[in-house]
């Protein structure tokens, strides 16, 4: 199984060696559980049956004055572990962004992009971004866009309402994004979008009250049915868990025990992600 | 009067597990020189407990088994909200009371440079939400 959505914040061997982390990790991230060794995130993916993560930076260097980890430290950190696969930011706004996309992808073999249109104070639609659009869709990875409501602090959810991705998913139809925690509040909006435009997925990491159990059994079988999911999305909604903000394991038993079939968990906790990482054809 | 304290880190492997510390705890007191006092052991954290018991897999099971049905992960929790100070919400209210009900310390008295305890009595560190690398604190008072 394949968790989309994880965040390095808490490895003490990337802070001992880069003690700015530790203040990103609090101050942007804000997150504060304790710093723990990199031990701890593999025994967090086996205890809840991942074999694999994707890990995410965020590049907020315009809006915030640093990264949510850099390109080279998401690549050092997939040395350390082949269990790893590594994302790229860029600034999307930056002139230089397609070209350090491509650098991220052809020379630290990283194996998609991820966008945080709140964190990076950008809207999805502004063509002036859609340069990097093109050069994912030439490199043939995908975009993981956080999309609906952060809890980063000073973060605006207007920049990552759904209905802001229609348009590069109409202009981009051979790449694919992710639209990540369900874009809550947004759920049916996201849906409404997954529907039209295939190459529109959407990532289970959604936890904004109660607990992953209720929580997720509120969005997937209230706020859309899940009949949506099992028989129209079943090939676009990817498991993700939004590591360390939630534990994996907690993120996995909840949408383990939302209701879906057998074959439809297979895709949603594997099938989906190799195919959106370029490891088996739709 | 010698005081030594160590924080020793537990690398907890499972969801729920007991971890046998007891032989670190023997060798701290050994270390420290004391030769007659007492050793406190206390863990550095709210959902992850100290208990003593026997040293046996079916009692280590029994434990984990029952204080999950006294205080179960899911739950009508007032727990289960966003926490600003974490950045993430709660919801592991399970788990804090399971480890009120095993409580966060032992104590044994320590003489003859050795710890004063029954033949059967071993020293847990009990986690009931990991894993995770964990602190706890052996400290030995005495002279």
């Amino acid at each position: 199984m394949i968790d989309f959505h994880t965040h390095p914040l808490l490895v003490r061997e990337m802070i001992k060696k880069y003690p700015e982390l530790a203040a990103t990790a609090r101050e942007l991230f804000a997150i504060g559980n304790n710093f723990q060794p990199l031990e701890t995130f593999h025994l967090q993916m086996e205890v809840a049956g991942i074999s694999r993560a994707v890990l995410l930076p965020i590049d907020a260097s315009r809006t915030k004055g640093r990264k949510i980890y850099s390109n080279e430290q998401i690549a050092e950190l997939c040395r350390m572990s082949k269990r790893f696969i590594g994302f790229a930011s860029v600034d999307p706004l930056k002139k230089s962004a397609a070209r350090d996309l491509e650098n991220a992808v052809k020379k630290l073999k990283l194996r998609g992009l991820k966008l945080s249109p709140g964190t990076q104070e950008f809207y999805p639609n502004d063509t002036k971004v859609f340069p990097v659009y093109e050069k994912a869709q030439e490199l043939g990875i995908p975009i993981l866009f956080h999309a609906g409501m952060s809890w980063e602090p000073g973060v605006k959810a207007k920049f990552g309402q759904p209905i802001h991705f229609e348009d590069v998913a109409a202009a981009f139809p051979k790449l694919n994004i992710v639209l990540a925690h369900f874009a809550w509040p947004w759920v049916m909006e996201a849906v409404m979008l997954a529907l039209k435009y295939p190459n529109v997925n959407i990532d289970t990491s959604c936890l904004y009250f109660d607990n992953p159990v209720d929580f997720i059994s509120f969005v997937m079988t209230r706020q859309v049915p899940l009949t949506v999911i099992e028989r129209s999305l079943r090939k676009q909604i990817v498991f993700g868990s939004n590591y360390p903000r939630v534990e994996i394991k907690n993120m996995v038993k909840a949408v383990q025990s939302v209701g879906l079939s057998e074959g439809c968990l297979e895709l949603v906790f594997k099938e989906n992600a190799r195919r959106l990482l370029g490891e088996v054809s739709r | 009067m010698k005081i030594k304290l160590e924080k020793l880190e537990v690398q907890t492997r499972k969801d729920q597990e007991l971890v046998d510390i007891t032989s670190e705890v023997e060798r701290v007191v050994r270390e420290s020189g004391v030769k007659n006092g007492v050793v406190n052991i206390l863990t550095m954290h709210t959902s992850s407990g100290i208990i003593v018991t026997e040293g046996l897999p079916c009692l280590e099971m029994d434990v984990l088994n029952k204080l999950g049905e006294l205080a179960p992960d899911q739950g009508n929790y007032y727990h289960n909200r966003y926490l600003d100070i974490d950045g993430r919400l709660g919801f592991n209210a399970g788990a804090h009371l399971r480890a009120m009900l095993s409580g966060y310390n032992a104590f044994f008295p320590v003489e003859d440079g050795k710890i004063v305890k029954g033949s059967r009595q071993r020293v847990y560190f009990a986690e009931f939400d990991g894993p995770l690398a964990r602190t706890c604190c052996i400290q030995v008072i005495g002279e």
